[in-house]
């Protein structure tokens, strides 16, 4: 299969901080790629180098065979490439539907927003519930959910998921990552960056280890599952 | 003062508090839709409503040029000042310094440039005032006078009120303005194009201070300094919160409201103090604002 996202040698850095150096990573289209480090590690530099809200300084980043390191952010999402952020990043004083909204703000296919909306509560029945209640009074777990209710509300090909079990309990956990499964059955492409090493390499197929924004092991996940030194360092024994 | 007199001056207060405090509601708008999504208090606002004010005064009285053309010429010159400061200027600044102090200051330049240009070209060198296009007869309201032009004002500073209103609720521009005021990081990651935003944002601003400048022209005495007004759109900004819309234009109306009651009731010489009296008054009942969210301390 091919590459959808091709991301080749790239550096990033804030100010004087170096944050990536010489990354590259590929996610084929249709799979489930898991991008796994520690803390710092620059897992979030780098889905935010893709969504174009942290410059490259060096390397290459391609999707669907287009390098897209010029492009400016709200272009990358027009192509399709969403990316769901760590830290509930709702618009707290919206509605869950007005959200939901936002979600679809580059698109003015009215029936497809009409059907993909009808999608998102098939995924998430919860948010059906809650349309009028303001995003920030939502729990937790409702906002990770929200976050990626909205994502799918542009209609993605590629979704950044960046640490979708933060925070949320072990029941929750599954559920959203049962979702995850769901949602790359029906066609989506996702590259999934996690803390949660364990779940992470259960749910993909294939996964990068990052430490100090240098690759430093990647595999298909089965492999990682059972490497040693990846036991020892990310699955606690 | 019986009573009889007190009930008067009560009711000419309200009616001249009004129609002043539409011009500082008008500009506390201004004021506040900058603030909430670029988080810079533009102390060049009140610049901004003077200038346009002579921009008009220029091409309506100096080269003589129909109404119908000088009042959107003079919007669409405010709107892509405004808009082309925050796009060149601030965009410039705020990347080779990432303190928003820069920006603040930045918008002090602008206001005196503003001031400088307008007095280069010797227009604000003497008090000149702009016709007024509606008449002045005075009509009585209650035991108030006013003219039709205080109506007029009134009612069109009340006109633009719920146009901005409807499009920041129910226009999908409006909506990713809100967004981008909320939380810009996800507005950008749902695809809205935060510079060009600003950019709208800031125009938009300059219009609704072209427009209060419009209004109330023919009512004073244009100078280069009258854009001083802006500091009780200031303090109608605070008096609603700073960063509430309908904040701003209670707190407009009020500021206007005291300010003539101040005036009519204790003397005129103590008017300056009005804003500051009604700031103090409501930062001691509600110290977030009339509008303001609850005082919380920002989670890191
Ligand atoms: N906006 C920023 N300004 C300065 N430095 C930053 C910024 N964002 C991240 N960094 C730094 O870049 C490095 C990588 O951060 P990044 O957020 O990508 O890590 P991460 O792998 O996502 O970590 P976590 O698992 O904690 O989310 C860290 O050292 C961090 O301190
Ligand atoms: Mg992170």
């Amino acid at each position: 299969m091919h590459d959808l996202l091709e991301i080749e040698g790239i550096s990033a850095s804030y100010g004087r901080i170096q944050a990536l150096s010489e990354v590259s990573l590929r996610v084929p289209e249709g799979a489930i790629v898991a991008l796994l480090g520690s803390n710092g590690a620059g897992k979030s530099t780098t889905l935010n180098t893709v969504s174009r809200l942290v410059p490259i300084t060096r390397g290459s980043i391609r999707f669907a065979g287009e390098p897209i390191q010029a492009w400016p952010s709200h272009k990358v999402v027009s192509s399709g490439i969403l990316q769901v952020p760590e830290g509930r990043e709702v618009f707290r004083e919206m509605s869950v539907r007005e959200n939901l909204d936002m979600g679809a703000y580059r698109r003015s296919d009215a029936a497809g927003i009409k059907r993909d909306l009808e999608r998102v509560f098939d995924y998430f029945p919860k948010l059906r519930e809650r349309l009028r209640q303001k995003a920030g009074t939502l729990s937790g777990g409702e906002q990770q959910m929200l976050l990626i209710g909205r994502a799918l509300m542009a209609g993605p090909r590629l979704l950044l998921l960046d640490e979708p079990s933060l925070g949320l309990s072990p029941v929750l956990v599954q559920q959203i990552f049962a979702i995850i499964q769901r949602l790359n059955k029906d066609g989506l492409t996702i590259l999934l960056v996690e803390q949660n090493a364990a779940i992470a390499l259960g749910s993909s197929s294939y996964a990068y280890i990052l430490e100090n924004g240098e690759m430093a092991l990647e595999g298909p996940s089965e492999t990682l599952r059972r490497d040693d030194s990846v036991r020892r360092t990310y699955l606690g024994g | 003062m019986d009573l009889q007199l007190a009930l008067i001056f009560l009711q000419q207060g309200i009616a001249s508090g009004l129609v002043s405090g539409s011009i500082y509601a008008l500009l506390a708008l201004a004021i506040v839709i900058i603030f909430k999504t670029s988080e810079v208090p533009n102390f060049a606002q009140g610049e901004v409503f003077m200038a346009a004010g002579y921009v008009a005064l220029y091409l309506f009285v100096f080269q003589k040029l129909p109404i119908w053309i000088v009042l959107p010429a003079t919007l669409v010159a405010a709107f892509l000042a405004m808009a082309l400061f925050r796009r060149i200027v601030l965009d410039q600044v705020a990347k080779s310094a990432k303190d928003l102090v820069y920006l603040v200051i930045a918008t002090l330049g602008l206001s005196y440039v503003l001031k400088g240009l307008v007095r280069r070209t010797g227009f604000g060198d003497t008090p000149r005032s702009f016709p007024a296009l509606v008449p002045t007869d005075s009509v009585m309201i209650g035991q108030a006078s006013v003219t039709i032009l205080d109506l007029t004002i009134l009612g069109a500073a009340l006109a633009v009120m719920a146009a901005f209103f409807w499009m920041f609720n129910y226009t999908k521009m409006g909506r990713a303005m809100r967004a981008v005021g909320m939380n810009p990081k996800a507005a950008q990651l749902v695809g809205v194009d935060l510079k060009r935003c600003h950019m709208t944002i800031w125009g938009m601003s300059g219009v609704i201070s072209a427009i209060a400048a419009l209004l109330i022209a023919p009512k004073i005495l244009m100078t280069a300094d009258m854009g001083s007004i802006v500091m009780l759109a200031f303090a109608a900004a605070i008096v609603g919160g700073f960063s509430s819309l309908p904040g701003a234009i209670v707190g407009g109306f009020i500021i206007g409201i005291v300010e003539n009651m101040v005036g009519l009731f204790i003397s005129s010489r103590a008017i300056v103090l009005a804003p500051f009296l009604a700031i103090l008054i409501v930062l001691v009942i509600r110290p977030q604002g009339l509008f303001g969210g609850k005082l919380t301390i920002k989670k890191v």
